[in-house]
Order: C-alpha cells, then structure tokens, then sequence
C-alpha cells in the first residue's frame, strides 16, 4: 500500500512537471519549507512529499524544517526581520493579515487557474484570500465539536449526547452526583478566548461586528459569559478552570474525569490510542439560540522575498493534489480542503462525517488585524470572570475597549 | 619588597583585551538593535514603519499592565534572591564541614542546576497540576490536606509557588559560590583563633563573614540581575496568567515582542529593565565598604 | 576502620538538618523517574499513583530514537566544552590583571562586564540572529553554525567567569609569586609555577559553572541552531513538550533524566576541589 503510494505520487509529480514548465532551464533550485509539527506524521509525511518531487524534478531539492506551533510566529518572526525566512511556509490563516499588510507574503493568483481554484471547497479557501487575492492556500482545516463520555452521558440520561446548553447543565447536574465533572472548561493559553466563543455564538453572539469594531460586549455575551460562570460556580466543571489549556482538559476527558469536552478531530486518535477503552460520542456545539461552532484553517504561503517562486509554485500545486492531500489529512486526522479529498474512503468514518456535517454552521476567525491583541483582551477578561474577580459585562466591556485599540478602531 | 610598576601599565589592558573585546562584540549589535527599535515603529516582522522617539516608552509607561509587572518584578527579585541567600549561606556552612557522606549530600544540592530551567519548570508545572500531580497526591495521602489544593489557578497561590521554584534553582549556584569562597579562607586563622578563645559564633562573624563578603556580593548581584531576568518558570507555569497575574517585566516584553507583535515597545520596556538593574548595581556595589584592591566588587 | 564517632554523630546533624533540601530536591527527580519508567497509558491514570506497574526500561530506548539523543548529546558536549574553554581561555588573564593590577580601567571593566549580564538572552536574540545571518562563513552565514553558539556562550559567561576567578585570586598572596620572582624566575615563569597551580580550585569552579550554563541554556541554541543534526539536547528536549497536541511524557522525562547525567557526574567528580585551604597548603 505504501509503495503504491508513493508511486503514485510519483507520478503524479512527473505529470505535473511535464504538463507544466517545459523547456524551463533546469537550475538547481532549492525551495526550503517551514512545517509545523501536528503530530509525529508531519515531519515523515512532508520529507516524503518532498523526495517525490524531487525524483519529478531532478535538480531541484526541498529542504524541510518543522517547528512547534508554540514558537512557530516567533521563529518566522525571526527569520523574517533576519531576512532568512523559508520560500513556503505553513501559518496560521488568521495570521495572515499582518504577512499581507507587511507585505511579506506573495498573491498566488497569477500561479492558479481557474481549474486550480476548483479545486478546494470555498468555504475553505475564503479565509486565505484578503482583499479579493489569494494569499494562503488551506493545507490543514478542523472543525470543533463537543465530545461526550457515552457511558457517564448515558446514566445521565442523554445517550446521544447533550444538543442544548441546558442539556449540558442538566447532565453535568447528575455527572457531579457520581463524582466526576460534567463540562471541562478551557481556562488557560492558547485559544481559551475561543472555548468562549463557543458559548457566545450559539447564544447569537458576534465577535467582531460588521464595522469591524468588537461585538462580544453585547447582552448575548453577557449571557454566554454568565452560563459559564454559573457553571463553575455550581461544581459543574472541573476546578481552577484557570489552570487548564486544551491539553489539560483533553487529558482529563481521557481519563474520564471529565465527560464533555470541545475539540478537533485529532482527539478522537488520540483516544483511540491512549484510552482505547473510553466510549465516546461526537455531537455539535451545544445550541443556545443557534448552532455555531469555530472552524479553523492553517495556510501554506508562500513569501514574497523567495528567490525559487516558480519551483515553490510547482510544489505547492503537487501538494495539493489528491493523493498527497488524501495522505496528508487522513494521517493527521483534519478535514479534507479540496473535493476531490472530501470524496475519498479514507473520509467515508463517522467521526469525520459528524464534523464535515457541522461545516454549514461553521464561523471562522474573522480576518482583522489585531486577532492576537483581540483574543488576549478576550481571554483575560474571561479568566477574571472565571475566577470571580470581575462580573462579565465589566470585563467584556473592558475587553471590548482593548479590542478595538487593536482593531483600529 | 614592593613591586616595580611594568612601565606604564600597558600589561593589564593587554591582559583584559580578550575577553573585552569578545564580549563587547556578541552584545554590541543586539543592543544596538534593542536602542533602535525602541524609538522606531516596528512591525510584527521587524520592519522599521518610522521614527517615533520617546513614543513607545510613553505607551509603555501609560499601561498598568506593565506597572503591575513592574512592582511585581522587585517582589519576584527580592522574594527570590532573599530566600536564596538565606538558604544557601547555612547549606554552604554545612557543607563546609567534614562529614561523611559530603561529596553525596554537595553533589544532591547542586542537581537542580544541571536541569535546564525550562525543564525544571515543565516538572513543576505538572507536578502542581490539582488533578494528577505529584504534589497534591502526595500531600493528601500524607493526610496534610482533604482536597486537592488549585496550586497554578490563581495568582495568590501561583506566584508564591513559583518564587519557590526559583529559590530551588538558585540555591545549587549560590552554594557553590560560597563553598568555593570558604574554600579560600585559610584554615590557621581558625586555629589561632580558637586559641584565642575565640566561640564558634565570633569565629564566624569575625572571620568567616567579613573574608566571605567578596562573595557574598557576587552572588547577591549576579542573582539579582539572573533572577530579574529569568523567564522559563512563570512562563512556563503560568504565561503571565491567570489575567496578568503573574506578569513579570521579562514575560511582559516576551508576550509583546512575539506573540502581540510590538517589537518597538518590548525593546522599550528591555531598556527600562536595563536601565533599573544599572542602578541597582551602581548604589549597591557603592554602599559597600571600601574594598582593598583586588579584591572583588 | 575505626568509626570516627564524633565525626559520626557529626554527620547524623548534618543530613539531619539538610533533610529537608533534599526531600524537595529529590522529589522532581523522583517524579521524573517513576515517570520516564511508566508504560504510556500509565501516565495519566486515575486517581493518580507514584508507582508503576511495570518498569518500562524500554522508554529509554524508544526515547533516544524520538529525540535523536545521541546527535544532541554529541553537540552539547561539544558546544559546552568548546564554549567553557573559550571562556576560561580569555578569562584567566583578565582576572589576573584584576586581582593583581590597579589600573585606571578597573571599575570601568567591571561594570561593562555586569551589563553584559543584565541583557537577558531574550532581549538579544533577535539581534544575535542578524549579526549571525550578516557575517558569511563557508558557504553561508553564521546561523545553525555551532561556532556562533560557541562564541556568544564564551562571551555571555565572561563576566561570572572573571568575577569569580579574580575574587579567588586575590585570596591567593603576593609573596608566593614575588618571592619565586625574587629567587631569579621570569615574572611569567612565576606566575606560571606559582600561581596558576593554586589557582586550579577557582578555575575548576569556574569551569564548572560555565559549562552548566551552557549546557542547559535554550534560547540562543534554539534560535541560531535550526537543522536537527545541530541541536543541542535542550532544545530537542524542549520541541517534545512545546506546542505539541499529545505530549509523550514518559519519553520527555527520560531525556530530562539523561541530560542531567554528565553535569551531575561532572559536579561529583569536582566538587573536592570545593575544600578548605587547597590553595594554602603549598604555603606550609
């Protein structure tokens, strides 16, 4: 299987090149690439992707260099103001503005046609594209859902999961009489203003308003804000929700401290291999008023100082061909970016299906300058409502006026 | 028999201009750095959007973030390098003494010095973790506490917890400091001393104290400038939080600097933290009695 | 072999009143173990216990392909050793000349050497990463080139290196070098016979702290250093932990665990120069 694979590839590669640039001179490009670390595939998967290329194009080399998510903006940060930053890079979408208003990173339009651009899912490729060009090619999208422990939701009287936040209330209610907690709650680091945004979009909440000013200090973020806060103060979470990053929360819903839990996909592998004996369900964001839930896209772009644009383009285009973006996603456990991926087996399980399934309802983050300052504002205020030091409407306001310091406006 | 001046004295400058030159040369360029983007605008990337003069420093002294940070940096500094001294000089006595099973019980005291600091931080968080970590599970089974203790959910209990780690990665340095300096104390003097009649207390303030003080000094200094700037542990334990809680100077301008993307105010707030330990050292090592030459600080 | 009893009851005070520091000290490195010896999904059971069931020896191994042990531990021996040479190298003469010269410059070096402390390696990574990537050296620049490493560890730990050697110096007395000047040596000759033999204490230390700091330092390794065939064990270390979405704990605390091997052997094995009056038995 793997060498089919990885003939394919090559052949895929092959055809590519030779349908593509011919009677270019043959320079000995070297096309370096910044990946960031989703799980021990990515490293192995990318040198791979990047060996077939290189048998397709003899003469040209790929360099891969992964980095951790957690240091990933401060290296290319770096490497940027040092002048040695890579030729392609993996980023996070909403990072993109400031590459774009910086003018680091290049327009892909003039590369792709029209059959290129069909091939990904819009909803997909909307988020990398700023002012009508396309920057950022999608090559990691996820979506979030709540995860339930099956046994404890089941004894709590919700075998197929909870559908509204009363729902969770009331189960956590019974989950607490048998020694557990109900909810966890992300109180802690990177994304604890989206664990949230949850509550707040599906109580009809915005973040960022039409006129791009903050929009979360609004009565339905005082009622997102309020639930959580009752919810810790009645047991129903875990306690020192403050101490708890995602990490800590998934850890305690696999070991079944914790019987509902919001995440990605890749939790469902790492239960799979960590607890393989916990029985658990996908269902959606709990609903308030409405159904939500965050979708995220991480982008590959490619910067505007590369010295090797039309080798790097030749790379790009490969990687988003089917086979490598089959292996790629399925491996890491994301959702398939391109239509031509959506429609393969490997896509066909049901924990994928049940978050293709929320895409329709998905929000993402919105494209502003200032996201960072916006979800620090965020989540500082959240962490004062958390620990009782400040009531929710002082806290979003204040957090609303950060936030649009940031925002500009 | 005095000794003959080496002509001018050409020979010290020769003998310094090594190490001079190669320090000057590492920091030269990044402080350089570090002073031009102060006054500059500067972009998330580095890129220089325009002179901007004393305006950092005035954003930077207009948010309560970073006085916060400020008045709990002294707390931190002082917090930790106290508790450290206080620690160590006894330890180091003790270690002085012949006893058996010495060379075991230095070479335990110093392991918390061969961890990185990141590392030691790693450790500590996890073991502080309310549900699955070390210290709680063993502090209930000792039967010292009913319920686990949220050790890194407030501040009130973070930033205690973590002057203590810091004072634990302090100690093994500042032992070795003075294990070496009363290494250096001769060992007659004690001998006459004690003939003298001389009580061990008097021994050690008299004698002990006054040679150890060189390094006394150093170690106080060097620990307050390392722990004014040491990063990993409230980083790693907290990042600043909960709400800005735990926030000091260093991981103040880290945050600002890489992950809010305002390089211009982070070497802002980098100069005012160089600007505070000078002064700290100018009128620390100035109160000090008048050392004979040679001798250090 | 007749116990020493007052030694004995010396001792029993002793490990008495160091008990506590040792408890604490210990218990990370406790916690470390029983760790890095715990079957994967033994790590995060519940409710959470101190033994394992099993002693997995095998992490170790598993540990050292994940984190390319081996290549680290070459390079950060290498990086330590190279930098602490470098640093004692231009240290000892700068701390002769203080210990043993009043000269005008003094005060000046020795507060330009404190700045040099005070500029936490955070403040100046970014610009030790230009300069490296401005000077060429061999096909490129000097970014994930061992010597830049090298270099900057020498220069950072100049200032503790002549501080605490030129205090020790200045405990050893003149008379030792002057009266061997006297009986007819060289004024370096002297220094060389003399001196340096009763300086070998304040070197070891000093050596030793220099190479601990360089072993374990983070920051400048991980933002020069790029390619896996350079990093030092820090650094790999670290990327275990940092940003990752399942962290493999029982690896990370193995590697900790190796990686504080050959500082704590080091330290054993030097600590005896750490005794009372070395320096003065050559004067009886």
């Amino acid at each position: 299987m793997q060498v089919r694979l990885t003939q394919r590839l090559t052949r895929a590669a092959v055809a590519l090149t030779a349908m593509g640039l011919a009677g270019f001179t043959a320079q000995a490009d070297t096309v370096r690439v910044t990946v960031a670390y989703y799980s021990d595939q990515t490293e192995p998967y990318f040198k791979k992707m990047a060996e077939a290329f290189e048998k397709a194009n003899p003469g040209h080399s790929i360099k891969i260099e992964m980095v951790n998510w957690d240091t990933l903006q401060q290296k290319l940060q770096t490497d940027i103001s040092g002048g040695t930053n890579a030729d392609l890079a993996i980023i996070g979408t909403r990072w993109l503005l400031d590459f774009v208003k910086d003018d680091m990173a290049e327009p892909l339009d003039g590369y792709m046609n029209p059959a290129f651009k069909n091939r990904f899912i819009g909803a997909f490729l909307a988020p990398g594209q700023i002012s009508g060009k396309t920057y950022g090619l999608p090559i990691a999208a996820s979506a979030r859902a709540l995860y339930y422990n099956k046994e404890q939701l089941t004894k709590a009287g919700f075998p197929n999961g909870p559908k509204t936040w009363d729902d969770v209330v009331a189960a956590s209610k019974k989950i607490k009489a048998t020694g557990s907690y109900g909810f966890g709650l992300q109180g802690k680091e990177i994304e604890t203003d989206v664990y949230w945004y949850y509550s707040l979009w599906t109580h009809g909440g915005e973040v960022v308003g039409k006129d791009g000013k903050a929009a979360f200090a609004s009565p339905a973020g005082f009622k997102a804000a309020a639930l959580y806060k009752s919810m810790i103060d009645q047991g129903l979470t875990q306690p020192g929700v403050t101490n708890y990053s995602r990490e800590d929360v998934q850890n305690l819903f696999k070991q079944g401290r914790v019987s509902m839990a919001i995440s990605a996909p890749f939790l469902a592998k790492q239960i799979k291999k960590e607890a393989p004996n916990l029985k658990y369900g996908i269902a959606p964001v709990p609903m308030g008023t409405a159904n939500a839930t965050y979708a995220v896209t991480d982008s590959m772009v490619m910067f505007k100082n590369s010295k090797f644009k039309a080798t790097a383009w030749k790379f790009l285009d490969f990687l988003f061909t089917k086979d490598p973006r089959v292996a790629f996603t399925s491996g890491e456990g994301f959702l398939p970016t391109t239509k031509d991926e959506a429609a393969a087996p490997q896509f066909a399980d049901p924990d994928t299906k049940a978050f293709v399934n929320l895409l329709p309802n998905a929000r993402f983050a919105p494209t502003v300058t200032g996201w960072e300052d916006t979800a620090k504002a965020v989540s500082d205020a959240m962490q004062a409502v958390y620990l009782g030091k400040a009531k929710p409407e002082d806290a979003l306001k204040n957090a609303a006026q950060e936030a649009n310091k940031a925002l500009g406006k | 028999m005095s000794r003959t001046a080496f002509g001018r004295p050409l020979l010290p400058w020769l003998l310094i201009l090594p190490s001079f030159a190669l320090a000057l040369f590492i920091i030269c360029y990044p402080v350089y750095n570090i002073v031009f983007q102060s006054v500059h605008e500067v972009s998330r990337f580095g890129l220089i959007k325009g002179f901007c003069g004393l305006d950092n420093f005035r954003k930077v002294f207009a948010d309560p973030i970073f006085i916060a940070s400020l008045w709990r940096t002294l707390w931190w500094t002082l917090g930790v390098v106290g508790g450290t001294v206080l620690v160590s000089v006894p330890v180091a006595l003790i270690l002085h003494l012949d006893f058996y099973g010495r060379g075991v019980a230095r070479t335990i005291v110093m392991l918390p010095w061969s961890v990185s600091l990141t590392m030691t931080a790693i450790v500590w968080r996890w073991a502080f973790n309310d549900e699955y970590g070390m210290v709680n599970v063993t502090l209930q089974r000792l039967g010292f506490i009913d319920a686990p203790i949220q050790w890194l959910a407030t501040s009130n209990w973070a930033f205690p917890v973590e002057i203590l780690v810091g004072i634990l990665v302090s100690v093994p340095f500042t032992v070795t400091i003075f294990l070496g300096g009363l290494s250096s104390v001769p060992g007659d003097i004690y001998e006459a001393a004690r003939i003298d009649g001389a009580s061990t207390w008097q021994q050690f303030r008299r004698l002990t104290l006054p040679l150890l003080r060189p390094f006394i000094n150093m170690a106080i200094v060097l620990n307050v400038i390392y722990v004014f700037n040491s990063f990993p542990i409230i980083w790693v334990m907290t990042q600043g939080g909960p709400s800005n809680g735990t926030h000091i100077l260093v991981t103040y301008l880290y945050e600002k600097g890489f992950r809010l993307g305002k390089p211009g105010e982070a070497a802002a707030i980098s100069l005012v933290m160089l600007a505070m330990l000078l002064c700290f050292t100018a009128l620390y090592l100035k109160i000090q009695p008048k050392a004979k030459d040679g001798e250090g600080a | 072999m007749r116990i020493n009893t007052s030694k004995f009851r010396l001792s029993l005070i002793c490990w008495l009143v160091l008990s506590p520091l040792v408890v604490i000290i210990l218990f990370p490195f406790a916690v470390m173990f029983l760790t890095a010896v715990k079957p994967a999904e033994e790590v995060f059971v519940y409710p959470a216990r101190w033994l394992p069931s099993v002693f997995r020896w095998s992490n170790f191994a598993d540990m050292w392909d994940a984190t390319k042990f081996g290549v680290a531990l070459k390079n950060s021996l290498y990086v330590s050793l190279s930098s602490t040479l470098l640093a004692i190298a231009v240290s000892i003469p700068a701390a002769y000349a203080m210990a043993r010269f009043p000269f005008r410059g003094k005060g000046f070096y020795r507060q330009f050497l404190l700045v040099t402390q005070m500029l936490s390696p955070i403040l100046l990574v970014i610009g030790l990463f230009r300069l490296a990537a401005m000077i060429h050296w061999g096909e490129g620049n000097l970014v994930d080139k061992h010597i830049s490493v090298i270099v900057a560890y020498a220069a950072f730990n100049i200032a503790f290196a002549v501080w605490m050697m030129s205090s020790y110096f200045a405990t050893i007395p003149k008379d030792l070098e002057e009266s061997a000047w006297l009986e007819g040596c060289g004024r370096a000759k002297a220094v060389w016979k003399v001196f340096l033999p009763l300086a070998v204490p304040a070197m070891t230390v000093t050596a030793i702290f220099t190479f601990i700091n360089a072993w374990n330092e983070f920051a400048v390794v991980y933002t020069l250093i790029r390619s896996d065939a350079n990093k030092t064990l820090t650094v790999q270390i670290t990327d275990l932990v940092a940003g990752r979405y399942t962290v493999e704990w029982h690896q990370v605390m193995a590697a900790t665990l190796l990686a504080t091997l050959p500082v704590s052997v080091l330290f054993a094995w030097l600590q005896r120069y750490l005794v009372k009056g070395l320096a003065l038995g050559a004067v009886k």
